[in-house]
């Protein structure tokens, strides 16, 4: 059934009210409040706060993470959905059970987890200060985190729709003919590359703005390891508020960039919404 | 280039899903393998095609091993009830795939695409997406991309499944054309009988994972040889007849010879009646045919050029049915007319009609029924009951009939009698075995499904109903089989070889004439104590014992050596063959005296 066009009633443009006032005082509001705080001083002290030596470190940091993190959360999604999906084996549900525990542990026992295990009281802790690699309070430890955290997020979009599409097309290549890889090239990929995009924008998103976990191993030390959420707290904390809004403001952008992708294609491809495969 | 499945199992965890089978298809045979859903014909179709691995046997293409080369490397066609078309390439890019993954060339590829594509007359389509075809046209796609790589073998999984009736017809047509220009060994699975007909030039009969029959369709529906087929390719009337020196009685009838296909032997015999050789009259005088009965007409219904009716019976009619019937609920025929029959005589419903049969078969089954013999409705009730009968009729489609003394039907002679395996057994089997019964099977109170077949014999002369009796029950048990040879401790080395060999022997005849595999064990002892300490044991066994002899003989056998047999834990079944005791070494002179059994071996169920 199609929903109809208009509110028909006055109980339906209750309703319509309440939630779109929810979403404006909850969501709306404070981004709002970012841009408008952000500009507050004019354009000059805004740019100003962008050209802090420690806020460039912050953005470059925040960068490499995600371009380390998100690829290879991608190659462990496809890797992971494929063989949940095409095949059948013992520990299939422990697998998936594994996937989903970055969504429901909080990020900051992530990222504690990760202290406990590399940081220098940790099981591993003497044997990296041996040999002089510095996990925690560095990048690898910081890189360690956001990949955690994000790790959900491409398999669990690539799960129901491979599932949805079966593995009837592959099965045929195969009698056809074709070696695995050339199957997962020429018929797996092409059939899940949208919403594999799609995954991986969620996934960059994640990476760029996640805040416990990479508090927690990161040990704030300013220009070597500040991502952008942590120097906009230590902006925040420092009483300079036209700093931590400028930089928010600068996150926010990237958020939103990726949210506009996102729903353009969804246009394009309304299919992803449902999370399902296209109609055979 | 052809194909042969060696004695193929397929298993998912305790579920046996493909069994035993053995088939061999000739190069350019267009087969069908048709059966009931989860009969075991997708899996062993997917087994040929390399896309599931099997637990037993060999798969050879044109005598070539292949059991374990990887689909890829197989080069058989496939094609899917479900199309399985690349949803994002072309049409043309579809037909070319299995080109393009063997490096071919553009231009060679291109021809190779026009080719295909006039051949399924789609040529117009080259550059469309599946999803913009009608699901007839997405499938000759898919039989299309299916030939590219020019496979000498073409599997099609109910590759009419999801199509409407007259588009399944044209696409019929166009496989057939194909794999007849083509030339390729072709598999289809189905479970439209109508479709294998038209298709096949050999059709084999899938059933719970066994292979029942293979044949031509015209002399499958002809003739064939289990109730199962029987119902299974077409509609049937199935009749408990008896034959004799005089041919086949059907209740009052008499039916001579000529009319039925194997009409020696003796004893009770499944008769398989098709609708359309039912003859109806509205008096007995005006059948050109042997009149069977008379019935009133339940029910009729137009089907196009025929018309098929219900012709009720009355319920004091002497024709009795080979299947089932629901409580006392009268026996209803299916008969179809032509045209012309229609003309001749119309019918209504209601109206009385005299029956007439133009054309019988007899199935060479050795178990045409389950008599049960009791003393009591309850006991009655409870061998009916029981796991082991329960199921070996429901899989055989064979009927129950209480026979207890009183009713007036333990005159009957053949079939399989029924009883509880108690301290009363002995007599009651006695008394059977006066009668003529020769095979009975006795059932402990609370026995439960067996797992295990131990079959023995007390003597040659007893082994080849034995056997006939076996493959007949194995069929319809998911269990093991082994023939067991009990050796005396003082035997001489002479007849431990003779023992040995004969074991080889026995299971190369059931190969053979059955076409079932048996485990052989040679056991040091007394047959009678073995078979006692088995019988008492907790394990799920059917013991399957055959002995030889007279009636009195056979009594006085079951007597002296196997009465603790009889009051154990497992389900025995007798197979008494009346022959004089064969001496061991005289058994090759046996062979002429045993001639009703070794008909029944031929084609046992």
């Amino acid at each position: 059934m199609k929903p109809s066009r208009v509110p028909a009633n006055l109980g339906a443009m209750l309703l319509l009210g309440v939630a779109l006032a929810y979403v404006g005082v909850l969501v709306l509001l404070p981004l709002l409040v970012v841009f408008v705080e952000a500009l507050r001083s004019g354009v000059g002290a805004y740019l100003e706060a962008l050209s802090d030596p420690y806020a460039h470190s912050a953005i470059r940091l925040t960068l490499m993470t995600a371009a380390i993190s998100v690829p290879l959360n991608l190659v462990f999604g496809v890797a992971a959905s494929w063989a949940i999906t095409k095949f059948d084996f013992r520990g299939k549900n422990a697998l998936i059970t594994l996937i989903d525990l970055p969504f429901a542990v909080s990020p900051v026992i992530s990222g504690l987890i990760y202290l406990l295990v590399f940081g220098a009281q940790g099981w591993l802790g003497p044997w990296l200060l041996e040999h002089d690699i510095r996990v925690v309070f560095a990048v690898p430890g910081i890189i360690l985190a956001t990949t955690f955290v994000t790790f959900p997020f491409v398999a669990r979009e690539l799960i129901p729709l491979m599932q949805a599409q079966g593995t009837d097309e592959e099965v045929t290549a195969l009698s056809l003919g074709a070696s695995g890889w050339q199957t997962f090239w020429l018929v797996t990929l092409p059939n899940i590359r949208w919403g594999l995009l799609y995954g991986v924008l969620l996934c960059n998103a994640r990476a760029m703005g996640e805040f416990g976990a990479v508090s927690v191993v990161s040990g704030h030390i300013r220009g070597l390891t500040n991502t952008l959420p942590l120097h906009i707290e230590i902006l925040h904390k420092e009483y300079n508020p036209v700093g931590a809004f400028a930089t928010a403001a600068l996150l926010a952008m990237l958020a939103l960039v990726t949210l506009i992708t996102k729903s353009l294609l969804e246009m394009r491809h309304p299919e992803l919404r449902q999370g399902v495969a296209r109609q055979r | 280039m052809s194909i042969d499945f060696e004695r193929i199992s397929k298993r998912y965890g305790e579920l046996t899903v493909v069994n035993d089978v053995s088939l061999h298809i000739a190069s350019g045979e267009f087969f069908v393998l048709l059966g009931p859903s989860g009969s075991g014909k997708s899996t062993l179709l997917r087994a040929a095609a390399g896309l599931t691995g099997i637990e037993d046997g060999r798969i050879l293409f044109d005598r070539r091993d292949v059991t374990h080369v990887p689909a890829r490397q197989r080069g058989v066609g496939l094609v899917f009830q479900h199309y399985a078309l690349f949803r994002h390439m072309t049409v043309g890019e579809n037909v070319e795939f299995a080109l393009r993954v063997r490096g071919v060339k553009h231009a060679d590829r291109a021809r190779r695409r026009n080719e295909l594509l006039q051949l399924v007359a789609l040529d117009d389509f080259t550059n469309r997406m599946p999803g913009q075809l009608s699901g007839g046209q997405q499938q000759r796609v898919a039989v299309a991309r299916a030939l590219a790589h020019e496979p000498a073998v073409l599997l099609l999984d109910e590759p009419f499944g999801a199509l409407d009736a007259q588009i399944r017809v044209e696409l019929r047509e166009t496989i057939r054309q194909v794999q007849r220009r083509l030339g390729m060994t072709t598999i289809l699975v189905t479970h439209d009988q109508e479709e294998a007909f038209a298709l096949g030039d050999r059709i084999g009969v899938m059933h719970n994972g066994r292979l029942l029959e293979t044949g031509k369709p015209e002399m499958l529906y002809r003739h064939p040889a289990t109730r199962f087929v029987a119902t299974f390719l077409g509609a049937a009337n199935l009749f408990l007849g008896e034959l004799s020196a005089g041919g086949l009685k059907l209740g009052q009838a008499q039916i001579a010879a000529a009319d039925s296909q194997r009409a020696s032997g003796h004893g009770e015999a499944v008769t398989v009646v098709r609708p359309e050789d039912i003859e109806l009259a509205d008096s007995e005088a005006r059948l050109h045919s042997t009149p069977l009965c008379s019935g009133h007409v339940q029910s009729l219904s137009f089907a196009g050029g025929v018309q098929r009716l219900r012709v009720q019976l009355p319920g004091d009619s002497a024709v009795q049915s080979a299947v089932n019937l629901a409580n006392a609920a009268p026996l209803v025929l299916e008969v179809t007319r032509n045209s012309s029959e229609q003309l001749q005589l119309a019918l209504n419903a209601g109206q009385r009609v005299a029956v007439g049969v133009r054309r019988v078969h007899l199935l060479p089954t050795p178990i045409s029924s389950f008599r049960i013999l009791a003393d009591s409705a309850q006991d009655a009730s409870q061998l009916r009951n029981s796991p082991l009968l329960n199921q070996l009729a429901t899989s055989m489609r064979a009927r129950i009939i209480d026979s207890t003394a009183s009713s007036g039907e333990g005159n009957v002679t053949q079939g399989v009698a029924v009883l509880a395996a108690d301290s009363r057994a002995i007599p009651t089997i006695a008394a059977a075995l006066a009668r003529g019964t020769q095979r009975l099977l006795c059932i402990p109170a609370g026995a439960p499904l067996p797992r295990r077949v131990v079959i023995c014999t007390d003597s040659d002369a007893a082994r080849p109903a034995a056997l006939a009796l076996v493959a007949s029950v194995m069929r319809h048990l998911h269990a093991e089989a082994t023939f067991v040879s009990v050796q005396s401790p003082a035997a001489p080395r002479g007849d431990v070889a003779g023992s040995f060999r004969r074991l080889l022997d026995t299971r190369a005849e059931l190969l053979e004439s059955h076409g079932l595999d048996v485990r052989t064990d040679l056991q040091v002892g007394a047959l009678d104590d073995w078979l006692a300490r088995l019988a008492a044991s907790e394990e799920q066994t059917l013991i399957v014992l055959g002995v030889a002899g007279d009636a009195a003989q056979i009594e006085a056998t079951l007597t002296q050596r196997f009465q603790p047999l009889l009051g154990g834990r497992c389900p025995v079944l007798l197979s008494c063959s009346h022959a004089p005791v064969a001496t061991l070494g005289a058994a090759g002179a046996m062979a002429s005296a045993q001639e009703p059994d070794q008909q029944l071996i031929d084609g046992a169920e």
